[in-house]
This record gives structure tokens, sequence and C-alpha cells, in this order.
């Protein structure tokens, strides 16, 4: 029997907004192995974490960390304990080098100054001996996602981090970096260290993991041997039903004789001297989604941007809504023109958390004429729209007015899609429709937006997550560096690796294959 | 547990209910502060207190003093409320409440009307054309060229008293007195009352019809929903194709007419002359703190200027009979109460333990 290295009792935790995020959670970490974490986003994965690496306190219960009983007050208790976070959303600063970045907060000292030579020596005797192969002295910021998640690593390891939890580490990889990554995991396993991988890509989770343990709507579900589940056995003790894949079968193919809902035409933009959408063309078609693959940070936030109005800075090159040139609109005018946003901060740019629901299920047409009669706004007519979005895209809360700031993810996006499709679009963009929502929410978002596209309208789908793409898109397009690097006009087969080169820069098409994503 | 217990748990963690809960608490804290305070200074404390507390009321004028001083007030509130509910952080009301006085005291001092009626009318008129207009200028320069509207407006408050000065002296100096001051208004300009005991004027049913309309722009129009969303999240409003330099101005100047209109009023009923640096006195300022009393909200923000008004008056009631205690003691309890209102800790932990409660109840279903 191995030692337990962690192990949580009857953990509570209960929000200051009243949502119970974990109730009564028991489970315990063996050493030295790799143990995930699975469950949809919203079931409390993240809050558990925070309470195992001292960010929040529980409610009630215990944690045991190596047989003591701990009550963390803040991160820097459970770093000197010897537990690491690689956070989803990295914590470095770019216009340092790697060195400086891990150092941070633990400088060896020599006197009063910083023994530079030493914590240089140290960081890259640790990289090599775990076999990271990073210049320790480069910028962060020269650096690409996979070698920053890397460095964030590192940073663990040389504070000495026993148990290292990952939360969501591969949704900004490619799969070759992902195989990457759980190569290194491996070693880490077989040093001795204990891997705590939250993840809510199954198959990944499957590939890697010694044990699994489920939680569901802030319910442990019970931890397994990874070899006595199947993945379907997986799924539904996560959704606590079978999981429907296969979105083709739900597509229509009517005839919408080739009409455009979005053409754009050599968008070029600059930003600090250095191009960030370079000649890009392409084209939706009504009735068609159109996929953007990439990594993040690749262009497609300020193609996006572009598109809605929501870029003030010039760009040259021209953008057509549903027939009309809209490239010096205005957000408001652009919207007339019947397009929709889902955008990829919904907290940040889709809601305002502070109001109730009603006042942000209209925000993009409270001036319809039921809803803003005359000198007023309609309230009756207002709760009505509200509760009927609400029960037809199944949000879960008490009342339309509670605010939006305390509903989980996943029902904040369906506020926000539920929005957007009231609209009755003709031209929408889905930004990260279900980035870091729950798998039933996910579907249900899908099955919405393929709705959307079968009654006619065109769609945009930017989105890092991969499978989405690939699931949801008719044609395909890829980008790398502010360019189009790769078209795919049936992106029912296509291989996933091979997109995966034209993501990483490491293939580009001719300009006679792009052009097709203009002019098919 | 009964059916009435738990309906009063329920309403504890509403955050409406809660948000009166705290106020009340606030309230009761600043009291026995107060009280604490004056034990200390006062041979007379019990007294003293209730002397503060009812004051006002023991005699007409008293009440009167308290109408009539409330509503600049009032009107300073409002016009940072209205601001601070759409995201604004426009602190420029002190200065307009100065320069719209010279604005009243040019059509005041002049004879274009000899009407007791239509004078004050106009008096009132040209201040809030004047706040209006001069108040867009750090809104329409924070959304034209990205400067800091807080800024921006504290230094304008200096240069308009110092453009005041210079005005007054210039065009309207009065030749009697040694200070900055303009010439007396012309009779028919003083606003007259319509109840004297209690000194009812116009301006009086004027702030209730302006309360009104506004808390009815604020909640149920197209214009208010557009304030309260860039006033939550400016970023959702843009996204949302909410043109935010529209409606910064459109709110700046409703702001301006506000305090334009409550620097009127506090000339035309509390002096007979203006002088530029004794006319705002820290009650554009004043207005931010009743604003963040009333919650933004208008209906509030005139029951806070209410009642700040009222202990002020009370406490200069007890002044009269007990000069051991200095009227400023109502400071204590205005900034009490604003800590604790301000605070987001202040009876957190209450809440979190009834909503714990209530959450595990609900969840044990």
């Amino acid at each position: 029997m191995a030692e337990t290295i962690l192990k949580l009792e009857q953990v509570t935790k209960v929000y200051p907004n009243g949502t119970v995020a974990n109730r009564d959670i028991n489970m315990e970490f063996e050493k030295g192995e790799i143990h995930s974490i699975v469950g949809e986003n919203g079931a409390g994965k993240s809050t558990l974490m925070k309470m195992i690496f001292g960010i929040e306190a529980p409610s009630s219960g215990t944690i045991t960390y190596k047989g003591q009983e701990t009550h963390f007050s803040s991160s820097m208790d459970a770093i000197k304990a010897g537990i690491g976070m690689v956070h989803q959303h990295f914590m470095l600063i770019p216009s340092f080098s790697i060195v400086d970045n891990i150092i941070l907060g633990d400088e060896p000292k020599k006197g009063i100054f910083i023994n530079k030579k030493e914590a240089t020596k140290k960081t890259q005797e640790l990289s090599d001996k775990y076999g990271f192969e990073l210049d320790v002295t480069a910028l962060v910021s020269t650096l690409s996602v996979a070698k920053r998640q890397k460095v964030e690593i590192l940073k663990t390891l040389y504070r000495d981090a026993e148990l290292i939890i990952l939360d969501e580490p591969t949704s900004v990889l490619t799969p070759q970096e992902t195989e990457q990554l759980f190569v290194q995991l491996r070693s880490f396993k077989e040093q001795g260290h204990t891997i705590l991988f939250i993840s809510h890509k199954l198959e990944e989770v499957k590939k890697i993991s010694d044990r699994i343990s489920v939680i569901r709507n802030g319910i442990s579900k019970g931890t397994y041997r990874n070899d006595e589940l199947t993945m379907e056995q997986l799924t539904s003790l996560i959704i606590g039903r079978d999981l429907d894949n296969d979105m083709d079968k739900y597509k229509t193919h009517e005839n919408f004789e080739n009409k455009k809902a979005l053409v754009v035409d050599d968008l070029y933009m600059e930003m600090n001297g250095k191009p960030v959408l370079n000649h890009v063309s392409f084209a939706v078609k009504k009735g068609e989604i159109l996929g953007v693959a990439g990594v993040e940070g690749n262009g497609q936030g300020d193609l996006v941007n572009c598109i809605t109005g929501l870029e003030k800075t010039k760009y040259t090159g021209t953008i057509t809504i549903n027939g009309t040139e809209a490239s010096s609109l205005s957000i408001k005018q652009r919207r007339d023109l019947k397009m929709a946003y889902i955008p990829e901060d919904r907290m940040g740019d889709g809601t305002a958390g502070k109001l109730p629901i009603t006042d942000n299920i209209i925000s993009t047409y409270y001036e319809r004429e039921d809803i803003n009669h005359k000198l007023f706004m309609n309230h009756p007519a207002i709760d009505l729209v509200s509760d009927n979005l609400i029960r037809t895209f199944a949000v879960k809360t008490d009342s339309n007015k509670t605010t939006v700031g305390s509903l989980s993810g996943g029902n904040i996006q369906k506020v926000v899609v539920a929005r957007e499709y009231n609209t009755k679009p003709e031209f929408m963009i889905a930004e990260q429709p279900t980035h870091g929502i729950d798998i039933g929410s996910a579907e249900f978002v899908h099955h919405k937006l393929i709705e959307l596209r079968n009654a006619g309208a065109g769609i945009l789908l930017v989105s890092a997550d991969l499978n989405e793409v690939i699931d949801l898109a008719d044609r395909l397009i890829v980008m790398f560096d502010g360019e189009i690097a790769g078209y795919f006009p049936d992106a029912n087969h296509i291989d996933e690796s091979s997109l995966g080169m034209y993501m990483l820069g490491a293939k580009k098409q001719t300009a006679e294959e792009i052009g097709g994503a203009l002019n098919d | 547990m009964t059916k009435k217990e738990k309906k009063l748990n329920l309403s504890i963690t509403n955050p409406r209910v809660f948000d009166a809960v705290k106020l009340l608490c606030a309230l009761l804290i600043a009291l026995v502060i107060t009280f604490l305070v004056l034990c200390l200074i006062s041979k007379n404390p019990v007294k003293a207190f209730f002397t503060i507390l009812t004051g006002p009321l023991s005699k007409r004028r008293y009440f009167g003093a308290v109408i009539e001083s409330f509503i600049p007030y009032a009107f300073a509130g409002l016009a940072a409320g209205i601001l601070f509910k759409s995201g604004a952080f426009n602190l420029g009301a002190e200065g307009i409440y100065i320069i719209s006085g010279v604005s009243v005291a040019a059509v005041a001092c002049s004879s274009i009307t000899t009407s007791g009626f239509l004078h004050p009318i106009l008096c009132v008129l040209a201040a809030a054309v004047t706040g209006g207009v001069l108040m867009i200028i750090p809104s329409f320069l924070k959304a034209k060229f990205g400067t800091n509207e807080m800024v921006v407006s504290l230094m304008l408050n200096s240069i308009y008293l110092g453009i005041s000065m210079y005005l007054i002296r210039t065009f309207l100096l009065t030749k009697t007195t040694s200070t900055i001051g303009s010439k007396d208004y012309l009779p028919t300009a003083k606003i007259k009352y319509l109840y004297e005991p209690l000194r009812i004027s116009p301006a009086f049913i004027l702030l209730i019809i302006v309360t009104i309309v506004l808390y009815l722009v604020m909640f149920k129009t197209k214009l208010g929903y557009q304030m309260r969303l860039a006033g939550a999240n400016p970023k959702f409003a843009e996204y949302s194709g909410i043109s935010a330099f529209k409606l910064a101005i459109i709110t700046a100047a409703m702001a301006g007419v506000l305090a334009g209109t409550g620097s009127a009023i506090q000339l035309l009923t509390q002096s007979s002359f203006y002088q530029p640096d004794k006319t705002a006195t820290g009650i554009g300022f004043s207005g931010m703190l009743l604003a963040m009393l009333g919650r933004n909200n208008p209906i509030g923000i005139v029951v806070a200027s209410f009642l700040i008004k009222y202990l002020e008056q009370g406490a200069s009631v007890l002044y009269f009979s007990d000069t051991s205690v200095p009227s400023e003691i109502v400071a204590i309890v205005e900034g009490i109460i604003i800590l604790l209102i301000s605070s987001q800790y202040f009876l957190r932990g209450f809440r979190e333990k009834m909503l714990l409660k209530e959450g595990l109840k609900k969840d044990a279903k």
C-alpha cells in the first residue's frame, strides 16, 4: 500500500454568494501517482484545488497533508509545505528572463544582493535534470506557450514541490506538445513526485492517469483505478448520462445560394510595428460554420475585434457583413446588420456580473419595440422574454433577478448565447463559445449553433479547442502568426496531427490553396 | 422551524434587504458612538443626545431651516449619483456650484424682467445651462482623449473658482464690501416662500419633481438602462453597441444641470448677493457622500440629504443650550456611517454564515 500524501475529509466550501462549490468531499492521494480530477466545469474542481493550494479556506472539513492537518492561510504556506501549482493562465513576467521568473519571491542571496550566478546555475541544472531543454537566461517573452508552461513547472520544482497541481495544462497546447508534456509528467512520477492533473479532456485523462477522481455538482463521485473504467463509464460518471458527440447528424443541408454572411478581404493590421493580421482573406457563407483553429494568440482575437468593431486601431482591407461594407461602421451599426457575437471573455465583455439576468439578457436588443415601449421600458415584457429564454436555454437559477455574477460559468455562457441567439442573427461570431464550461452546457451551446446554421446563419467559430472546431465546422482555416496557414474545405476529414503542424507553423499551404477560404 | 422564521432567513440573504440591514446597523453604531462622545464632553449627555435627535422638531423655524438647507445638498447628491451610476468619476460638482453662481448673479442683478415669478426661473435656467455645458468638459476629454476625468474635474474646480472671481471683480463687483462679491440681487429675483413658517418654496416642489423624474429615468427608461450597463461594466456596454461617448456626454450634462440648479437655489434662498469663495464650500463634495449613502438611488439620496441636514440642525439647536458640544459632532455620525456602509467587510461574516446555512439547507433537499 502506497503512502498517502494528501487526504481530504468532509471538505465543504460555500462561497459568499451562496453557491455550494464542494460538499463533503473525501479523497486520498498517494505518493508518486498521477491522479486526475475530472468533472464538468462548475463541478467544483477549481475550488477544490484552490483549497488544497491555500488560496481558499474550506468552510468545513479537514485537509491532511503528509499526516498533518493543515490550515494554509495563503498559497505561500502551501508552497513552503511542498505543494506547487501550475495555473491555467500563466503567472509569468514576460520582460524577465526565465531565471528571474523562477527565483522571484525566493531569491538566493549574497549579502543584500541576489546571487544571480548561483540562481542561474541551479535553475539550469534543474532544467537539464528533468530534460526541459530550456536556456534559462532567455526572456520569457521570446518563448512559445508550451515553453512558458515548462517554466511554470520548473518554478514549482525549484521550490521543491512534491505535489504538483496542473490546472487544465493541455488547453493551450497542440497535440504534439501535449505528448511531450505527458512524457515529462511520467518522468516526474518516477522521481517520486505526485501529480494532480485537472482536465476536462477525457482522452488525455485516460492516457496519463493512474487513478481518476470524479466530481459532479460539487460532490465526489468516487476514485477509480484508470484500468477499471472505460471511456463511456467515465463520461456517464461525469455528466450523469451518456453524451452525444456526433454533431454532423444534426446538420441539414439546404441551399442558401452561396450567399455570403461575411467577407473579409485583405485585412492587414499592425501593432507596435509588427503585423498582427497579415493580409487575411476569407468568407463565411450563409448556412455554414467556418472554423478558425490555431494556438491562442496567433491573431484570432484581433481578427474578431476587427469584425465586431471593438478594435479601434486602424487597419486596411474590407469587412463585408451580410452584403454591406462595414469596416467604418460602429458596433451598433454592425449589430443592426444582423451580426451577433459570443465573446471569449464572458465576464469582461459578455455580461455585467453585478446586474440581474434580466438586464444582461436584453442588452443587445433593448431598443426593440416590445421592450422599449415609447417613453419607458416595458418591464413585464422584459420579464417575459427573460423567463422564456431562461426556460429554453435551461439556465439554472431561482429567479430572473439573480445577478449574473453569482451563476456558474456554464449558466453565464447560456445567458450570453441566449441573448445573442434571440437577436435572430444572420451572421454570428462564436469566440471560444464553450471555453471553461461544463460538458452539458457545451453540448447545449453546440446544438444552438447548429440550429442557427441550419436556419441559414453564417457562423464564424473561433476556438482553441480542436475537437470543437473539427466537430462543428463545415470548412476550416488555421491561423498562425497573423496569417492563414492552412485551409481545409472539408472539416470532416481532417487528421488532427497534420492540423497541429499548421498550428505550430511547421507547415504552410500555398497562396492558391489558401485562396479557397475566400473563393469556394 | 416555523414558516415566518424561514422567510426572515431568506430575506437577510437577499442583497437588497441586507443593504438595508447594513444601513440600519451603521446608523445605530454611529449613534451609539456619538452618545459615547457626548458622555465625554457634555455635562448632561442624555439630554444632549435627545436634543440632537429631536431638536429640529422643537420649533417650526428649526424644521424650516432643515427644509431650506437640505435642498441644495440634495441636488448635489443627485448630480453625483447620476454620474456614479453610469460609472463616471467626474468630481466637478463643486466647481459647477461656484461658477453657476456667476450666471445666477448676472441674471439676478439685471432688470431683464420685472416679474417676481419669471425672474427666479430665469436665474435657475441660466445656472442650469452653465452647469450643463461646463460639466461636460471632463467627460468629453475622457471619452475623446482618454484623460483621467477625476484629475481634470478636480483641477477645473479650482479653475472655475478663479474664473468666477475674475468675472465678478470685472463686471459685477459691488462697491461697498471689501471682499469679492457681486451687487445685491434685485428683490424680484428672490425665491418666494409658498408657506413661510416651514420655509417651503417652489424649490422644494422642484426637488420632489426632479427626484421622481430621475428615478423614472434611471430605472424605467432606455437611458437609465444604458447608464446602469455602463456603470456596471463599461466594456459590456460597448460590446452591446451602446456608444460610450454619447452616454458620457448626456449623463455629464444632466449632472451639470442638476448642480447648476442646486447652486441657483442655494444662492437665491440663502444669500442676497454672490461671493464666489463662499458659495460652494464643499456642497459638491458632500454630494458625493450623499450619493454613496443613498446608493446612487435618487430617492435614497434625497432621504440621506434630509437626514444629514436634520442631524446638523439638531446639533446647532444643541449648541444654543449647551455650548460645550460643538455642532461639528454631526460629522462623527456622517463619517462613521459612510465608513461602515462603504466597507465591504462590515457584516460580511454574518451574511456568509446565513448563506452557508441556507445553501446547505437547499442542498440537503
